[in-house]
This record gives structure tokens, sequence and C-alpha cells, in this order.
């Protein structure tokens, strides 16, 4: 992907800025960043933390609990199970600031339902959606444990809600950047292969003239390898406006979409200042 | 009951509970069904080594 304009996006490297897309997987994705500055690509990471709304439970009406777990604690554990929110669960659901309900109505909320008989542990499976599309991601979280002849019945209503309000409505898990690592090895190296023995991610091999790197990506950037070198030939730095961008969600969003909507609010709120000048 | 996510990162490592615990009830490696489960982060391995469910 290209993105051309007239932004400057890093010291002297013009302004382009091309990603690679390294590895992707359900919940997570791994992107190579080249020209960007640390200010943009931090700007994506926030706002993909703590500006993407996604569903969460709310507001519990507690029916019956004759467990031996308090009401709140329950609640608490409802409210960390992630529910399904990508594009098409979350269509035609308002967010609350934007609904003229007081606390909750159909238009901003879903409800889930769960009604168990003891003896047994009772699982996110059990809740029970109005809305197929919003059901928790996972089947096998357990919420309590009853006893013979306890029983549980609740109603809980889920909101969407910003990661910056509370955990609960954080997409994702993970979320971070690095720095490109960069390893050069001089002229003064005299194959004593200590680096190599030193490193704790594997990144160098023994080569022909001097140590070979393998496996760059992995580098931790921790110097151990300057350390164990006596002749200061080894030098670990950065490679300047090149970022490895790792973002693992916890299955509620994918994490492309979850990027393409962080890009989106950003882009919003941009336009929103041309609009005021 | 173990908690709903990792105290540090978040990731919903409850769901895993159940089969990490019959797992190694069966005699197979902590450390190779962590590896199975992907719980790649020692925040999130921790959580299911330490815990202990009392009832």
């Amino acid at each position: 992907m290209m993105v051309q304009g007239d932004l400057e996006a890093g010291e002297g490297e013009g302004s382009k800025m091309d990603i690679n897309m390294k590895e992707k997987s359900e919940n997570e994705i791994t992107l190579i960043i080249e020209g960007a500055d640390t200010s943009f690509v931090n700007a994506i990471r926030r706002t993909s933390m703590t500006e993407v709304p996604k569903l969460a439970i709310e507001y519990v009406n507690m029916i019956k609990n004759d467990s031996s777990m308090f009401d709140e604690i329950i609640v608490h554990r409802l409210g960390l199970i992630p529910l399904k929110s990508d594009k098409e669960a979350i269509n035609g659901i308002l967010m609350p600031s934007e609904c003229d309900c007081d606390d909750y109505c159909p238009r901003c909320s879903v409800s889930l339902t769960l009604k168990r008989k003891g003896p047994g542990i009772v699982y996110s499976k059990d809740l029970i959606s109005e809305d197929e599309k919003v059901v928790p991601v996972y089947d096998t979280i357990p919420i309590l444990r009853l006893r013979e002849d306890e029983n549980i019945e609740l109603e809980a209503i889920a909101q969407l809600g910003l990661g910056m309000e509370h955990a609960k409505w954080k997409p994702t898990t993970a979320c971070a950047y690095k720095y490109y690592p960069m390893i050069t090895i001089g002229e003064e190296c005299e194959q004593c292969y200590e680096c190599v023995k030193a490193c704790p991610r594997g990144i160098l091999e023994e080569g022909p003239e001097k140590p070979k790197v393998v496996n760059i990506e992995d580098c931790a950037m921790c110097k151990t390898c300057m350390r164990a070198c006596d002749r200061e030939a080894i030098k670990v730095g950065y490679k300047e406006g090149s970022f490895i961008f790792k973002m693992e969600t916890d299955g509620s969003i994918p994490p492309k979409e979850v990027l393409e909507r962080a890009c989106d609010i950003l882009m919003e709120k941009a336009d929103n200042i041309t609009k005021k000048c | 009951m173990i908690p709903i996510r990792c105290f540090s990162c978040g990731k919903p490592i409850s769901a895993y509970f159940k089969e990490y615990q019959e797992r190694v009830k069966d005699g197979e490696k902590p450390k190779k069904v962590l590896d199975d489960l992907g719980l790649k982060r020692y925040c999130c391995r921790r959580m299911l080594i330490s815990h202990v469910d009392t009832w």
C-alpha cells in the first residue's frame, strides 16, 4: 500500500510511506511501516486502542442469584467477556452518548439473558443474545459455579463504548510498535563469535568472515551482543522512520477492521479541524 | 474462578483454562499446552500456570 500526498513523513525520506504486511491471522496483524514518523504511528496505535467503539455488557438486571459469588463480581466478570462487534454486528446500534434515552433503550443496546440451574459451571455460551450477530467471542469462558439447587437468572445489557472509558471496551490486547532494528558489524571483528553465543533471541549465526544476521525482526535491541564484543565491532541501532507494528485483538473485531476504523476516526478528526478554519 | 482476562495485557485467557487443566491433568507438559493454545507472552502464561481453583 502506498500513501502519497503532501504530508511530511520521516526526515529527508520524502513523502512516501510504504507498508508491508508481514503476518496476518484471525486475531493478529504485523505490519512493517517505512517512511513514517513516531507521532504518526503512535496516533494510529492510540486511536486503535482507545477510540474504536465495541460492545460490552454495561448494565445487569440481577433477577436471581443463589450462588456464593457476589452480584458485583459476577457483573464485573460479565463486563469483561468479549462480544462480537465487527461492522456487521454493530450496524444500526447507536453510541449511548448519541441516543436520547436516559440509561439504555433498544436503539443503543443489545440484551442478553442468562438462566441456569445448578450444579455446574456457567459458561459464556449460556448467555443467550436477542441479536444472533452479537454473541460472546469465546464459548468457554467460565462465569460462575453453581452448587446443587442454586439458580442464576439475569438480564445483561450490552452497549457500545470506548477503550478510554473502560478496558472492557478496548478492542486490542497487545498493540505496539518498535523501531526496525539494524545490526552493523565492523571491520574490527575478529570472528570470536561471542556475540552469537550471547544473543538471547538467536538473531546471529556464525558466518565465514563475520557473524551473519539471520532474523533481524526478532531483535529486541537488548545490546547483549554489544556488551559481549571486546572490540566494539558490533553495533545495534535502528532504521530511521521504519517501524514494526504489531496488533492483537481480543477477537471481537478483526485487526484489519480495527485499523480501518482507527484511520477513519483520525481522518474525521482532521476533517473537523479544516472545517472549523 | 479464574480471572476472565490477563491482568497485564487483557487477552481473554479464561477461555483456555478448561482445556489447559484437562490436558495438564492427562500428563502433558504445561509448556507444550500453553504453546499449543497460542499464549505467547509470559503475562498470559503466568495467569494459567499460577491459578489455583479453590472451591
